[in-house]
């Protein structure tokens, strides 16, 4: 089991209010699943997403990614997971406005701590695998959204992570581009690597092979999909 | 690398907005900057002291009334001791054993004329023989006074090379007379040039014997023991012995200070000293004041920078930035800020202080060690500065930082 969640609650302190983000999410995701998490604003999605990319820390409950309880690590430890086993995809891209393709996606081995050479080969292979080997020195304003969302996942799959997290990955996208870049998680996923999607976009959640939906901080279904052809991984 | 990739990203700042990044910096290049240049200029006129003033006279100091009264109280104090007579000289000259010379000295300012030509303003040296050798004065056409001069009373005179450029232009002055004041001298001999010193020529004088001066100036303050001693080993000796003839000839008892006063030129290098020291330290506190303004104002820029760039910390803490890379970062940053600043000041001050040489003829010396505490300052000024925007940055929450619009 790469991810096991169990009894999750994050509160949030909003002045005097206490906001239950998430409340008691019990949750497995094997390694090389394809999974969406859908919901409207305020189910606690993104609660979720940050919790499984460790950029935050649950209130109670457990969290162990890869039989690592991650409640109990130092902010340290907790960056060396974000480096080592994570790999983000944002809806606004998040890229370095003032480095280029290579340098952008060289950012997570930087903080691995490989050496140059090193870095840069691993990040031409990454771009090579998007596609981009044309635009490797080109700022992020001198590429089109879908080109930069191809960046970031480059970025994402740089350090070969254990879990590619996608929040709302077409969201700043047209339609057209917003299903090559699905294609991209598809074709991701087919080489075995897992993938975990947030939106609240059913057309993009249909690509998943399983749906997790969220209201009010729990999970209301967990459904899996049949079709699109299975990974090539475990099961 | 994330270090030159700070740096980059610092200098790449400061290139995108060359006015803002003046301002940014003006303080510390001014804080840098000063002290560069007053260092240069003190490092400058120390080489210059030390060779003007140490070199001639290292072997000289002088016996009289006032010593080194250096504020009111003190001169009106020293006004109430004896005068120093002849007499005293004589007998300093008699029990010196120390001594390679002891000269007698008075002063006094007259003007010099011949004909219709009129120097103002010039110096009377009244002095015993032997003068040559502790004003290390060389003669350049004639001879020097001698004690006959003085013995005979003739009225023979040494003049200074400026003074001969204004009463005798074109013409040789030994054998000829002139007024001094209302007597009229015989020229002997004419001195070598000795140039300035600190601005002050030294070259417009008129040395007569003595007794000459003695008798038609009459000094109103007491003589001037001017003693050399046999080399520099024996000055000390040669200090206290003649101290001890001084306090035998007025019968101090021990205990009680004295009433005349000794100067070495260790004593004039304490002065100066003390007056560049005191120029020091106020430069020392303009710097301290514009590098703290320069700091205070390079940390508000890195507070803004990370306020501006908050998201890209939340990316780079996504990426798996822990606080100490955050922490670096933006250290790196504000340090590679100062330093241009430093460095910019580097040169400024040693621009300026270079062009205050050639303008005033004072001399500058840039040391490296100067400049190497110059950008040091700059260096410590942005570590100190940028580590509360810095702190600041690495502390921000993952969550809140990629949030942030």
């Amino acid at each position: 089991m790469l991810i096991q969640i169990r009894g999750l609650h994050r509160v949030y302190q909003v002045g005097s209010e206490q906001v239950h983000a998430l409340n008691g999410v019990d949750l497995d995701i094997d390694s090389n699943e394809y999974l969406a998490v859908m919901g409207p604003s305020g189910s606690g999605k993104s609660t979720l997403m940050n919790l499984i990319g460790c950029l935050d820390t649950p209130t109670q409950g457990s969290y162990t990614l890869k039989g690592q309880e991650i409640g109990k690590l130092s902010d340290n430890e907790l960056a060396r997971i974000r480096n080592q086993e994570i790999g983000f995809v944002f809806q606004t891209f998040n890229l370095l406005p003032r480095a280029d393709a290579l340098h952008n996606v060289e950012l997570p081995l930087i903080y691995a701590g490989l050496k140059h050479e090193d870095r840069r080969r691993r990040a031409r292979e990454a771009i090579e695998l998007v596609g981009l080997t044309d635009r490797i020195k080109h700022k992020p304003n001198e590429l089109s959204g879908g080109q930069r969302q191809r960046v970031a996942i480059a970025r994402a799959l740089v350090n070969r992570p254990s879990i590619i997290l996608a929040d709302e990955p077409t969201g700043n996208l047209d339609t057209h581009t917003g299903e090559e870049i699905m294609a991209a998680f598809g074709d991701i996923w087919k080489a075995g690597n897992t993938v975990i999607l947030v939106t609240h976009e059913a057309d993009i959640a249909r690509h998943a092979r399983r749906v997790v939906r969220m209201r009010d901080g729990k999970i209301e279904s967990d459904t899996r999909q049949p079709g699109h052809g299975a990974g090539t991984g475990s099961p | 690398m994330n270090l030159r990739e700070s740096m980059g990203i610092a200098l790449s700042a400061l290139r995108a907005n060359k006015l803002r990044s003046f301002l940014t910096l003006l303080g510390t290049i001014i804080g840098v900057g000063s002290v560069i240049f007053v260092l240069s200029v003190v490092e400058g006129l120390n080489r210059y002291v030390s060779e003007k003033i140490l070199s001639a006279g290292s072997n000289v100091f002088w016996v009289d009334k006032f010593g080194e009264a250096m504020n009111e109280e003190a001169f009106e104090d020293a006004l109430k001791r004896p005068d120093i007579t002849l007499d005293d000289v004589d007998a300093i000259r008699l029990g010196m054993r120390h001594a390679a010379a002891v000269v007698a000295g008075g002063q006094a300012t007259a003007p010099v004329r011949r004909g219709s030509k009129v120097a103002r303003n010039v110096s009377i040296n009244g002095r015993s023989a032997g003068y040559d050798v502790v004003e290390d004065l060389t003669i350049e056409r004639g001879r020097h006074l001698t004690d006959l001069d003085d013995r005979r009373r003739r009225p023979a005179c040494v003049l200074g090379p400026e003074v001969v450029d204004e009463v005798f232009p074109g013409t040789d002055p030994v054998g000829q007379q002139l007024r001094v004041g209302n007597r009229t001298f015989e020229v002997v001999g004419v001195t070598k040039a000795k140039g300035k010193i600190m601005g002050v020529t030294q070259d417009r004088f008129v040395t007569v014997p003595i007794h000459s001066f003695e008798k038609y100036w009459r000094s109103r303050f007491s003589y001037a023991i001017y003693i050399k001693s046999r080399d520099q080993a024996t000055l000390p000796l040669a200090v206290q012995e003649a101290r001890n003839l001084m306090r035998a000839r007025r019968h101090l008892a021990p205990g009680r200070p004295d009433n005349f006063g000794i100067t070495t030129a260790d004593t004039w290098m304490e002065i100066y000293r003390k007056i560049t020291g005191g120029l020091f330290a106020l430069t020392i506190g303009v710097a301290a004041i514009s590098l703290i303004v320069g700091g205070i104002v390079i940390m508000n820029i890195m507070l803004v920078s990370v306020t501006e760039r908050t998201r890209e910390i939340g990316v780079r803490k996504a990426m798996g930035a822990r606080r100490r890379d955050i922490l670096l970062q933006f250290l790196a940053e504000a340090t590679t800020l100062s330093l241009s600043g430093g460095l910019t000041g580097v040169v400024v001050g040693v621009g300026s202080a270079l062009l205050v040489s050639v303008v005033t003829r004072l001399p500058a010396a840039v040391s490296i060690p100067s400049l190497v505490m110059g950008v040091s300052m700059a260096a410590v000024v942005g570590i100190f500065f940028g580590s509360y925007p810095a702190w600041r940055a690495s502390r921000l929450d993952p969550v809140e930082a990629l949030r942030y619009e």
